[in-house]
């Protein structure tokens, strides 16, 4: 018996969630109605396009642009900081209310997430005139707009769900494949973005109709194992669960920040990289990993991307060795760039419940008690509560990388 | 009416359930303090909007010797009234 998905997703989430926030307290304007972003900070009048209005859109205005470039097209555009607990309340509450239709939920991102509706033809005999009554009382109740997609997969839920927005249901059932989204651009594909979509222009695949009647021969040969799975995908074909027991064991831990200015001087790349490393060593050991894999990645000012990664020859989770590791990468990596946007990441993980010792180095027991200490204070003081002296009157942040909220749900690239 | 949501003082009664019941409203406006005495509850009912919970009161008072009709708001996770329209 074929399964019945819907994929539910919040229109401009993080705007739509601040624009119902201020009606409910009051406010007589509708951030949704007039061009607005969502986005920045305030005090360094730096940041980016998180969300955008539909008007905001009529000025040209792209996720991921700078609010200074935003500022000159629009200057009377309406910009407001992003406000993380808000949407993790929204999140929870659009959850909550998902969790009366169906007990199989997967929550896919802070404002996606699909639903198991299988089985459930006893109490809505049509799940299109369900999807609907579901849209309409999230309007209703909670206040903002969602897509809803349905389809017999995840993909086609989720491709279905973004036809057409907002406040929308589509159905792409594979029947409909050929019809609805086969004429569609390649990129619009999941799983396809910036990187391969060039490569599939090479090879004269523009449409996801082409990719699907495409040579799967060539397809191997060009993309390897992947040519298989995105010929599939174009074909509609995709069978993984919806998974309500939660995310896939951890890979790989990483955290990167922008910088708001260009860092050309090695010691203020040193400290931003020992930030970036407590914030993962915290990760690492709250996850109760050990690592043997660390990576640091530079974009350039002229957004040149560039990595370096090396192993350590025992998985350690100490600060320390992971920031001098990190350290002698940065140095054999950068060019002298100026650097806009810095990175580290640590996998190939093991449990932490064992220490290997070296033959190499001595082990020092020290090391792993001040770490442990200082996550403990840091859990019942704050992140701030104590921090290395060399963060003191620098102008850098002692721990960065993230986000405000610390149980924030990311989006995940497996479906 | 007019939307105010002004931050207001309230003396309020509670049922064993836990829910909450206006009594008087104290604010102020301009120079003045005006304090009012809730005359009628007409409804109340349960917001959910961006999954913040608000209980929405539209009740009736005397004041200046006139039948007013006014909307109050309580936010349940901050325990904060306001004055929502009047």
């Amino acid at each position: 018996m074929s399964r019945i998905i819907f994929h539910i997703d919040v229109n401009s989430a993080y705007l739509s969630w601040e624009a119902a926030w201020r009606l409910q307290h009051g406010s007589t304007v509708d951030l949704r109605d007039i061009p607005s972003v969502i986005g920045g900070d305030e005090a360094s009048r730096h940041g980016i396009v998180l969300a955008k209005s539909i008007p905001a859109k009529a000025y040209n205005v792209q996720t991921g642009e700078s609010l200074y470039a935003v500022r000159q097209r629009c200057p009377n555009i309406v910009i407001i900081p992003p406000r993380y607990d808000l949407y993790m309340q929204c999140s929870a509450a659009l959850i909550r209310l998902l969790e009366e239709y169906s007990p199989i939920i997967q929550i896919f991102s802070i404002d996606e997430c699909f639903l198991d509706f299988t089985c459930m033809e006893r109490i809505w005999p049509d799940p299109v005139a369900a999807a609907h009554m579901i849209k309409n009382r999230i309007k209703q109740e909670l206040g903002f707009t969602v897509n809803i997609g349905i389809s017999n997969n995840k993909l086609l839920a989720k491709i279905g769900g973004d036809l057409k927005k907002p406040d929308m249901v589509h159905t792409l059932f594979p029947e409909e494949v050929p019809e609805k989204m086969w004429p569609l651009p390649v990129e619009d594909l999941y799983g396809i973005g910036r990187a391969t979509t060039p490569k599939l222009h090479k090879v004269g695949i523009y449409t996801i109709g082409q990719l699907a009647k495409a040579d799967l021969t060539m397809l191997l040969y060009y993309f390897k194992s992947y040519g298989k799975v995105m010929q599939e995908y174009a074909n509609g074909i995709e069978n993984s669960d919806v998974a309500s027991g939660g995310q896939p064991p951890m890979k790989g831990i990483g955290n990167s920040t922008t910088i708001s200015h260009d860092v050309d001087d090695k010691r203020d790349a040193y400290k931003i990289i020992l930030s970036l490393v407590e914030t993962v060593c915290m990760r690492l050991r709250q996850a109760k990993y050990c690592a043997r894999l660390v990576s640091v990645s530079i974009t350039s000012n002229e957004f040149l991307h560039c990595s370096h990664q090396c192993k350590f020859a025992a998985a350690t989770d100490c600060t320390n060795d992971i920031y001098q590791a990190a350290c002698m990468l940065f140095d054999q990596l950068w060019q002298r760039q100026k650097i806009r946007k810095l990175g580290v990441r640590v996998s190939e993980f093991c449990g932490n419940d064992f220490v290997q010792l070296s033959l190499f180095e001595k082990y020092d027991e020290k090391k792993k008690q001040l770490d442990t200490t200082i996550d403990n204070i840091r859990m019942k003081y704050g992140t701030r509560s104590v921090f290395r002296s060399c963060f003191l009157h620098s102008g850098y942040s002692p721990v960065s990388g993230g986000v405000p909220a610390e149980d924030y749900t990311m989006m995940t690239s497996i479906l | 009416m007019k939307v105010l949501m002004k931050p207001i003082q309230m003396i309020a009664w509670f049922t064993e359930s836990g829910k909450p019941n206006p009594v008087k409203f104290k604010f102020i406006y301009g120079d003045d303090c005006i304090t009012i005495i809730v005359g009628k509850i007409i409804t109340v009912e349960e917001e959910k909007i961006a999954g913040n919970r608000m209980y929405l009161y539209k009740c009736q008072s005397v004041i200046d010797n006139t039948e007013k009709l006014y909307e109050l708001k309580y936010e349940i996770n901050t325990c904060k009234w306001f004055l929502f329209k009047m």
